[in-house]
């Protein structure tokens, strides 16, 4: 038989055995619906709060802000009480919040929010709205002004952003989704190259501490054995994404036609109040909400924005170079070493890189052309990682010239680690009895 | 059980041929510039203590390890021969089912579908595991897990065999059924390599032996030869008559050890000294007493194997 022939067989066997087990199973089917369904549930929590904030307000300037309006999440009772006999009514149920409102407010601008349950973000910025703009609303005498002017004059005002393409000449509105796409593919390839690369680890140890290597050794090269189970776990791994992608495009096929027609229906009948409420929001909206309540989008047509074929392309080039780089290394580790517990002293170091990448695409998904993203977007240790978060973006034309060098370099650099790790292994695998020291594995890779 | 005749043979008859080989690992050297043949076709003892350089030289036999310096030739016919190796410490892919195992690790080896199938399934009969196939390997007891080893071993039927502590884990049933197979591979004329500190074993199943001890060739020969080596002249006389006459008749080159009355005969170890002829004992004892059996007590192997190696063992403890 030939050498080919034999690492097939061993790819063969790799592959066969994992995708067999229970859990590979049981996670190709959850995976898509877990995440599916913490999209749902924050899409969820971000729109709707859990109960209704009923404040009680104490106003040092009483009757200042007697008349602080109701809104839609909130509602007020103003007492010119003390701070202490205002606390102790926290204790039941009447309210939810205690804001103290200090003296002098044109000075100080301050005030204090108690409660017992931390109310989001959201509520705390409606709470400061209503009172800043009671705030405004008294000093209104002074300057002449009537109320209906003065809401008049406070008019709200935001930016829809365009991207303009040279090269068709258009201008075309961006959105955020395309970049959460981004992001979402970005953890996936950290999650696959940690889960997978860890998978081969164990893999190696296993065939050592079991003993089965000498038997495999007398039959094949080291090398063959390696890479055969790299190649063969590989495959789990794009088998893996394969079927959370076709089940993704289910669900999302379903979810579509299920609501499609009641987000609809939904937005013509909101539409009105909806319009009215953007005219009276006064301070910043994030423009995912923008985008959210303009005419034009719902969630689907924007993902169906979103260049899937380019992006399933990238995740499968980085996801196999940055696998094939930490696979290739967590092989050597775990032929270097005996037992479990001595994994961990390597895992750390040789996976740092791709941790710190993992907390980089947050940090670029708010910057993405900064110079730590192009720098790590680079760099073959962190590119797999960060880059498909900037092709998620879009990137330059001028640019492009960073994705070709980023590819060529993880290709450049995988070669050499697999070549490094090959010796490492070959050595690793027939060691046993004390944990070799960093330098004594130096030496193993100029034998 | 029966019991081969050594085979010395020319040198083009040897499968392996192990010229001055030496191996470090670091520095420690573990193999010192050895030397030695294994003659085709015999069941060649590799002994030693632990930590001799044993696993070591059995791994550059199968070419797992290359040998620092000196050069290892195996002569197959025609080409080179194929080696079935079974390492000292068994390993197994436990979640695999047995049939599933050994498929895969004979088509390793380069046996095609068909052929892996015909091969496996006599030994499986042979070995009563038929009925183990379907099953995971992690669910057989150790004595079944060493069974499917050795079949794997051997399925693609190689030329040379070696076998490291093949007996380890068998109950004396199993390890009997073992030697036979390894017997009748014997006598298809398969070479045997078996490393063992099982000396029982050595004197039932091997031809050759050679000695290791601490990376150095101290012994290598057939069993017979080697047991005449180091023979101790010792002789067992049974014989009727007077104790007295008997001892009477004995001249200083020989010594009483020990007598044993059994009835009307008695039963004498005789120590012999300056390399003494079994001859001449004979012909002094049979003027005065009337000699019922006699043999000369050759050393077992176990002697001989404490003998060599002890004396080493002590110096370095005390080093």
């Amino acid at each position: 038989m030939n050498q080919v022939n034999k690492i097939l067989l061993i790819i063969r066997r790799e592959f066969v055995s994992r995708v067999r087990k229970r859990s590979f199973i049981i996670m190709s089917i959850l995976g898509p619906l877990l995440i599916g369904a913490v999209g749902v549930v924050s899409i969820y929590l971000s729109q709707e709060e859990s109960e209704d904030q009923r404040v009680l307000v104490i106003d040092d300037n009483y009757p200042q802000f007697k008349d602080l309006e109701d809104n839609r999440l909130v509602s007020f009772d103003v007492q010119p009480i003390s701070i202490d006999e205002g606390l102790s009514k926290l204790q039941g149920d009447q309210y939810t919040a205690v804001v103290h409102i200090y003296k002098n407010y044109y000075k100080t601008h301050r005030g204090a929010l108690h409660f017992k349950k931390q109310p989001s973000i959201n509520v705390q910025r409606q709470i400061e709205r209503a009172i800043q703009l009671k705030g405004e609303i008294y000093l209104l005498g002074e300057f002449d002004i009537s109320e209906t002017d003065y809401r008049r004059i406070k008019t709200p005002f935001e930016l829809h952003a365009f991207k303009y393409d040279p090269a068709s000449s258009k201008s075309e509105q961006t959105n955020y989704l395309p970049a959460i796409v981004g992001i979402v593919f970005s953890v996936m390839i950290y999650m696959f190259i940690f889960m997978y690369s860890i998978q081969v680890m164990r893999g190696v140890l296993e065939e050592k501490t079991s003993r089965i290597v000498e038997v495999m050794i007398s039959t094949v090269k080291p090398f063959q054995l390696m890479m055969g189970k790299i190649v063969g776990v590989a495959a789990v791994g794009l088998f893996q994404f394969l079927i959370w992608t076709i089940l993704s495009l289910v669900i999302f096929s379903t979810a579509q036609y299920v609501m499609y027609d009641q987000y609809e229906s939904s937005q013509i009948m909101d539409g009105a109040s909806m319009a009215k409420e953007l005219q009276g929001e006064f301070a910043d909206q994030s423009p995912i909400n923008t985008a959210r309540f303009s005419e034009e989008d719902n969630i689907f047509q924007m993902l169906e924005r979103v260049n899937f074929p380019l992006m399933i392309g990238m995740f499968i080039f980085y996801f196999l170079g940055g696998y094939l780089l930490y696979s290739a290394l967590m092989a050597a580790v775990g032929s270097a070493v005996d037992n479990d517990a001595d994994t961990q002293q390597f895992i750390l170091p040789v996976t740092f890189p791709l941790l710190l990448s993992y907390i980089a695409s947050f940090i670029i998904f708010s910057n993405p052309n900064s110079p730590i993203a192009v720098w790590m977007s680079i760099i073959p240790f962190t590119s797999p990682v960060t880059m498909i978060v900037r092709i998620a973006f879009g990137i330059e034309s001028g640019d492009l010239w960073q994705v070709w060098l980023s590819m060529f370099l993880l290709i450049i650099t995988f070669v050499g680690v697999v070549w490094i790790a090959a010796k490492i292994y070959r050595t690793g695998i027939l060691m046993y009895g004390k944990k070799p020291t960093l330098r004594e594995i130096m030496k193993w890779i100029k034998y | 059980m029966r019991k081969s005749h050594p085979i010395e043979l020319s040198d083009s008859d040897n499968i392996v041929q192990v010229n001055d080989v030496s191996k470090s690992y670091g520095s420690s050297k573990v193999l010192h510039e050895i030397t030695f043949e294994i003659p085709r076709g015999s069941i060649f003892g590799l002994l030693g203590p632990n930590g001799a350089g044993k696993t070591t030289l059995i791994r550059a036999l199968t070419g797992i390890t290359a040998p620092d310096s000196g050069e290892i030739i195996l002569q197959g016919k025609p080409q080179k021969p194929s080696i079935g190796y079974l390492p000292e410490e068994r390993g197994l892919y436990r979640k695999m089912k047995v049939w599933e195992h050994a498929m895969y690790i004979t088509r390793l080896k380069g046996l095609s579908k068909s052929e892996s199938v015909n091969h496996l399934k006599p030994w499986f009969e042979r070995l009563g595991m038929t009925d183990w196939l379907e099953k995971p390997i992690e669910s057989l007891s150790k004595g079944m897990q060493q069974k499917l080893q050795f079949v794997i071993t051997v399925a693609n039927d190689p030329e040379l065999l070696i076998l490291d502590e093949p007996f380890s884990g068998f109950d004396p049933v199993n390890a009997d059924e073992i030697k036979r197979e390894i017997l009748g591979l014997h006598e298809k004329g398969k070479t045997i390599l078996l490393s063992t500190h099982n000396m029982a074993s050595v004197e039932e199943l091997c031809t050759n032996v050679c000695l290791i001890n601490r990376g150095k060739l101290v012994l290598n020969d057939s069993l017979s030869s080697v047991k005449s080596t180091y023979r101790k002249s010792i002789f067992e006389v049974e014989f009727k008559g007077s104790k007295i006459a008997f001892a009477n008749a004995l001249g200083h080159q020989f010594e009483v050890k020990e007598i044993i009355d059994n009835n009307d005969r008695s039963t004498a170890l005789i120590q012999g000294f300056d390399n003494v002829k079994s001859n001449e004992l004979l012909r002094a004892l049979i003027q005065s007493v009337e000699v019922k059996s006699f043999s000369e007590k050759l050393p077992s192997m176990n002697d001989i194997f404490i003998d060599l190696v002890a004396p080493k063992l002590e110096i370095e403890s005390s080093e």
